[in-house]
């Protein structure tokens, strides 16, 4: 069945995929850190949700919904409005495409981004394969 | 005439006559600066005749109508003769602070024509120019010129553009160094200076650039300012320089490995810019009111070096992955011993990767180096290759004609990395299909400057306006052909203005700069307009020069497809990318002439 987008439910169906990929393991292998996502209203989004999930060395742990940024800090927050996430998902805008064109903010430790490009190509391409469902 | 000094330093130097030529208005208004006046200046003195290392190849230094005001990145300066390198357009430029200064000493460029008697150097100050002889000048490593010419002239801020040991020899990789170790490095055009014994060109003054409109002027580039301090581009760059895009390019298989036939090696991510920040910055480095300084400054412990200019992304590609070397230091000071003679980091590169590949197939022996054996990831051979090459002696003489020359030299000239003879730079035209476009249809060969498809794809999307949007990299269509030429025409546009590629503002924010320098009023569509009448006019140019349409091609080496990583099995469409490319700038099919009004 899918899953919502985005949801706690999401984020740990994301860190069970994650977590099953043997090609994220190996192209995450030196990734040290948490994140962030925070999903941004926009004409079909109208909250700002914010979802969390621990990602050292391949492996993904912790993954939930946050009620607001207070309750956790992460090395990473990125943030785009709800369609921008969606066309991420869907496989229609490239990640990195994404980060340099601004439409996905990034704040956090841009070594670990720049070192290890594999790591975020490998996460998106696991969440891509979620059946998920973005309620239109 | 807002926008410009409005005159020009001619110099003759066969008769040491220096005179002051009013810069022609028309020209300006419709090429705008650097290498697109330029070519309108040169299109009726350069012909098939012209000898690049003959006293007739006139040297142009140039600037455009924002350099020296208070636009960020907008310190850049063109260089442009006929090429000895590749007999073809020349033209290179740089950053620093030698444009800005020339301007503030009272000129938009200076032509220079003729081969001085003895060496000389040239003084322009406060609009007062001068030769003077050069004397031991003349040997001196190009660090060791701007410092001595700053003490003759008694002024720190003395800006300095020169040549090294190369340049003297006439090395035809040789560049033009500023400002440190800033270059306008390709196309040999260091050779064209050696060739008419002018050492540097001194500048200073405390003019100002005269604009139409200064407050709107100010109001616009401080908006552009405020774009940079969110912009990741603008923040990656300033963190890792360059070569930050190291780790990514290999991945994407952008990363030319192993003299270009390899899509992806491990060890090739040791190269990051990442590491290099961490483990050898020493401080970053910025242009003229640049607030992304994307400048390194490095040093390289192994290799005694402690305060080298670089590396940049080509630098580590060129001297590094190019060549199996994946250890920074060893890349650092390769890279420093090219800063040092004023060559071409580039050239050199892909002319020892083929010197390396030549090797390994038994084509080149002990017997044709004099002893070395020129092996893949042998960073002590490699550094005194480019000694060799700067001094001009034994095998360096042969590398010092560059890479196509070695090709045939050796019979293989399907080995050859290049482009109308310019050695292709450290971007994968099978990572970016439209990067095939850019380079074979660049006016000064192989050149990444000229149409930068691997920004665009990777995402820039601020310039809509002129229909240019990132796309699917590995994309072989009419319409990847059409986008990649209309690049091409917006970065000549830049190379004339002149703006650093990485000052990316977009078309609103661009377009009232320059009617605020200039009053010319223009439309974001007649920027378009301007950026394909300058691509149109080298490639007259060029046909000139003895180009045909036979010419638009990409070397054998680069039409293989890669056998392993991000762009494995891709190779560029060239007649279908080259059709959307005519079609857009309007070139006749069959001859592949410009056909649109050029203002001649
Ligand atoms: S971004 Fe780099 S090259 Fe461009 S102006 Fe700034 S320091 Fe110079």
């Amino acid at each position: 069945m899918a899953v919502k987008f985005p949801s706690d439910e999401w984020i740990k169906e994301l860190s069970a995929q994650l977590n099953a990929s043997e090609s994220y393991a190996q192209a995450a292998a030196t990734w040290e850190g948490d994140n962030i996502f925070v999903i941004l209203p926009d004409a079909d989004y109208p909250d700002t949700t914010y979802l969390y999930i621990n990602l050292q060395h391949g492996k993904a742990s912790d993954a939930r919904q946050l009620s607001s940024l207070d309750e956790q800090k992460a090395l990473f927050n990125t943030s785009a409005p709800f369609n921008t996430w969606r066309k991420v998902l869907e496989g229609r805008l490239d990640p990195i495409q994404g980060m340099f064109s601004g439409k996905l903010k990034l704040v956090g430790s841009l070594a670990q981004v720049q070192r290890t490009p594999k790591a975020t190509y490998e996460m998106v391409k696991v969440a891509a394969q979620i059946d998920t469902d973005f309620g239109s | 005439m807002n926008g410009y000094l409005g005159k020009l330093l001619r110099v003759d130097l066969n008769q040491s006559r220096l005179w002051d030529e009013a810069l022609n208005e028309d020209y300006a208004r419709n090429y705008v600066g650097g290498s697109g006046l330029a070519a309108r200046y040169l299109y009726n003195i350069l012909d098939a005749n012209t000898d690049p290392l003959g006293p007739e190849n006139p040297l142009f230094f140039l600037t455009g109508p924002l350099v020296g005001t208070s636009m960020t990145s907008a310190g850049r300066y063109s260089v442009c003769a006929r090429s000895p390198l590749t007999g073809i357009w020349g033209e290179a430029n740089s950053g620093g602070f030698f444009g800005p200064e020339l301007r503030y000493a009272g000129y938009d460029g200076v032509l220079i024509t003729g081969k001085a008697e003895q060496p000389v150097w040239l003084s322009i100050v406060e609009g007062q120019a001068a030769l003077h002889t050069a004397g031991d000048l003349w040997g001196s490593d190009i660090y060791a010129t701007q410092t001595r010419l700053r003490e003759a002239l008694g002024d720190p801020k003395v800006r300095v553009a020169c040549i090294g040991l190369a340049g003297e020899n006439m090395v035809k990789l040789a560049g033009i160094a500023n400002d440190h170790g800033r270059f306008s490095a390709r196309t040999g055009l260091g050779a064209v200076m050696g060739s008419k014994n002018l050492k540097a060109i001194a500048a200073r003054g405390t003019g100002k650039v005269p604009l139409y409109a200064p407050e709107e002027f100010r109001a616009v580039t401080n908006q552009i300012l405020a774009l940079y301090k969110e912009d990741f581009p603008a923040q990656s760059l300033r963190a890792y320089g360059t070569a930050g895009y190291v780790n990514l390019s290999h991945m994407l298989g952008d990363l030319p490995i192993r003299y270009f036939q390899l899509g992806e090696y491990a060890p090739a991510d040791n190269l990051s810019g990442v590491d290099l920040a961490e483990k050898y910055l020493t401080r970053n480095t910025a242009c003229h009111k640049c607030v992304i300084a994307c400048g390194r400054e490095t040093r390289s412990p192994t290799y005694n070096d402690s305060k080298v200019d670089g590396p940049e992304y080509e630098t580590v590609g060129a001297l590094g992955s190019l060549l199996m070397i994946f250890d920074l230091e060893a890349v650092i000071h390769a890279g420093h011993l090219c800063n040092l003679y004023g060559m071409d980091i580039i050239s050199m590169g892909v002319t020892i990767g083929l010197a390396c590949e030549l090797f390994e197939r038994g084509l080149l022996t002990t017997a044709d180096t004099g002893g070395l054996e020129i092996r893949y990831g042998d960073a002590e051979t490699v550094f005194r290759l480019i000694e060799l090459t700067a001094r001009c002696e034994g095998f360096g003489a042969v590398l010092a004609e560059g890479n196509a020359a070695l090709a045939e030299r050796a019979g293989v000239p399907e080995l050859s990395a290049t482009v109308n003879r310019l050695e292709v730079p450290m971007h994968e035209p099978r990572a970016y299909l439209g990067m095939a476009v850019t380079y074979a249809l660049s006016p000064r060969g192989a050149c990444h400057m000229e149409g930068d498809m691997f920004s665009l794809d990777l995402g820039q999307s601020n310039l809509e306006e002129v229909s240019l949007e990132p796309g699917d990299r590995h994309d072989n269509t009419i319409e990847k052909g059409r986008t990649a030429a209309r690049l091409q025409a917006w970065r000549n546009l830049y190379n004339s203005l002149t703006l650093c590629q990485f000052e990316n503002p977009g078309v609103r924010p661009l377009l009232a700069a320059i009617n605020a320098a200039t009053g010319w009023g223009l439309e974001a569509e007649d920027l378009m307009t301007l950026g394909k009448r300058i691509v149109n006019i080298k490639r007259l140019m060029n046909f000139k020069l003895g180009l045909t349409k036979a010419n638009d091609r990409l070397p054998d080496l680069l039409l293989k497809p890669l056998k392993e990583g991000g762009s494995a099995g891709y190779v560029p469409d060239i007649p279908t990318l080259l059709a959307g490319a005519y079609a857009e700038f309007g070139w006749d099919p069959e001859s592949g002439r410009p056909l649109g009004d050029l203002h001649l």
